[in-house]
């Protein structure tokens, strides 16, 4: 709101289309943003709708044909549409979960100065910046069934005689591919929730302390309370991102073994680009897009009470 | 007293101990890709250590004189500072509209914003490769450094708005006083204080068309327009098993964002806070 304020100084109120008053620089400011969203965002948005609607593909262009709900209905009753769905939930609740305790921690941990944090928190950022594909490519190698890190390590301290098929098994494979993209992930809410911390002043764990709570309760009645909007809003930002995240699983199982790991996203892909049927890989997309809108909603309501 | 200090011992020991958890956590898989490309080939599958003992760079030599990886490295360049720089210029002026002036539509436009960074990518890469393909900028660098502003520019506007709602407005209003005209005021006083604030968007921008794949794995075609991450996976097929091969190409492609970020840390970070834009 501190913009408002500012409305109101001599220099601007005194006439009108003078500095900040001026709508038409303003809007004169905007228009090349909004030309190249309108053409990059936009267009392809409505043309990715469009094609939804229509029998589209690449193999039999000649049946290109308005068939209304025709995809829409095809992928409802398509039970490996409902299995991806199901697995996309999984990937991204689980995902989103796991790198948020993982975050929390060290960000508790890290909030006090003290020699070393410094160092701490660098290296815990690192793995934010690394190529989503060329994390998955490590992770492929670190889960490798005979040769990989993980195994050869567990072998040799005689916690399994056999390997564990971290990418082929079928009940692992979602598993793997949570645990390569809560690494990615998690430094997002450490860093997110560190400066959400450092916002309680010194003062207010010296009265819990001085009034004898323990550890735990000062967490939660002090910490916790002043942390929830931060986590709110990254959890959500970050099931949105995690959801539409196509790169981590893609290089590491290509979606198998036997579709395991195909969440909508994938399919999406698969229908549009391997099968190259545009418009049932298009409805797909939609149908993932509608479902993250209702979330970007509730997130746009949280924004709006702080910002603008 | 005394079972004061304890206490105090003990939870410093119990800290470090959980972060040094989350280092390991954190660096294996980073000294495994490093080790792993320099190891000679013989001790690939029999020298489980995460700091070479010995530096091979055989792996290196075959990847950058014998594969297209050096044009990889130069069409990323090319693409990922193409389109960061178009981002900034345009959404700049956009940035510093929404930040200071009132207008009908205002909310609506960083709304719209907000919302953009939330289709998923593969809503838009399917329409996009047909627009493309009718356009004739499928398989062309080109074509890829107007579709990353899809993100870039939302991301640059939204990132530079926050920072100049930070810049208290009366130097520009004096300067408008004396008869500087708006943009004057802009280009003149708010960019040349923008530098720490510009850089961190362009950073953050940068890493994020750097690191981007879906979009390019399904525009181009040829081996000789590739980026680095769709060079990576295609040497997955190429290579199949060559974990030595394989973690080179990784190496070489986190090394120049691992730098940068170890010499700009606070740059990075101010990108990574929520509500800022995607990661």
């Amino acid at each position: 709101m501190n913009g408002e304020h500012g409305l109101r100084t001599k220099a601007s109120s005194s006439r009108r289309g003078f500095g900040f008053h001026d709508q038409r620089t303003a809007y004169r400011l905007i228009f090349p943003t909004l030309i190249v969203i309108a053409a990059v965002n936009f267009y392809p948005l409505f043309k990715g709708i469009k094609e939804s609607f229509y029998s589209y593909s690449f193999i039999r262009p000649w049946e290109y044909a308005f068939i209304g709900f025709g995809n829409y209905i095809r992928a409802f009753q398509n039970h490996e549409f409902w299995s991806s769905l199901w697995i996309s939930i999984l990937w991204t609740i689980g995902g989103v979960i796991l790198s948020y305790v993982l975050g929390l921690i060290p960000a508790v941990l890290l909030d006090k100065p003290f020699r070393g944090r410094g160092i701490y928190r660098t290296i815990l950022m690192i793995p934010w910046i690394v190529p989503p594909v060329v994390s998955s490519m490590t992770w492929r190698w670190m889960f490798s069934d005979l040769d990989g890190y993980i195994n050869v390590t567990l072998s040799s301290l005689g916690l399994i005689s056999e390997p564990i098929y971290w990418l082929s098994d079928t009940r692992l494979a979602l598993l793997a591919c949570i645990i390569a993209n809560v690494w990615r992930t998690y430094p997002f809410f450490m860093v997110n929730m560190l400066s959400a911390l450092s916002g309680i002043p010194d003062e207010v764990y010296e009265a819990a302390s001085v009034d004898g709570a323990s550890k735990w309760q000062t967490f939660w009645y002090v910490t916790f309370p002043v942390i929830l909007p931060v986590t709110v809003v990254s959890t959500l930002l970050q099931s949105i991102w995690i959801f539409n995240n196509f790169d981590i699983i893609y290089a590491l199982t290509g979606g198998g073994p036997a579709e395991r790991t195909t969440t909508l996203i994938i399919r999406a892909y698969r229908e549009a680009f391997y099968y190259l049927e545009f418009g049932q890989g298009a409805a797909i997309a939609v149908i993932s897009m509608v479902m993250m809108l209702i979330l970007g909603m509730y997130y746009l309501r949280l924004q709006a009470r702080t910002e603008m | 007293m005394k079972n004061k200090t304890f206490s105090k011992v003990f939870w410093k020991i119990v800290k470090h101990a959980v972060l040094l958890l989350f280092v390991a956590f954190t660096l294996i898989p980073v000294l495994w890709m490093l080790s792993t490309s320099f190891k000679p080939k013989t001790e690939l599958y029999t020298n489980l250590s995460l700091i070479p003992t010995r530096f091979d760079f055989s792996s290196y030599a075959h990847v950058w004189r014998e594969t297209d990886f050096p044009l990889w490295f130069r069409n990323s360049a090319v693409i990922s500072l193409s389109s960061t720089g178009l981002s900034l210029v345009i959404g700049s002026l956009a940035a510093y509209s929404l930040s200071r002036f009132r207008y009908r539509g205002r909310n609506l436009f960083g709304q719209v914003l907000l919302i953009i960074q939330m289709f998923p990518g593969i809503l838009l890469v399917i329409p996009m490769f047909l627009i493309m393909s009718k356009i004739n900028l499928l398989d062309t660098r080109l074509g890829v450094i107007i579709t990353y502003l899809a993100f870039g520019l939302p991301t640059a506007t939204w990132m530079l708005k926050g920072y100049f709602d930070t810049i208290p407005r009366e130097l520009e209003e004096a300067a408008m006083i004396d008869g500087c005209s708006t943009i004057s005021a802009f280009g003149r006083i708010v960019l040349p204080i923008s530098g720490p604030g510009i850089t961190s968007v362009a950073i953050f921008t940068l890493l994020l068309s750097w690191n981007e794949f879906l979009y390019a794995f399904i525009f181009l075609k040829s081996s000789s327009n590739y980026t680095l991450t769709l060079g990576l996976v295609s040497f997955m097929d190429q290579f199949s098993n060559q974990w030595d091969n394989l973690m080179t190409a990784a190496t070489l492609i986190t090394l120049p964002v691992l730098f940068f970020f170890l010499l700009l840390q606070k740059y990075f970070t101010r990108g990574l806070i929520a509500g800022a834009t995607k990661g």
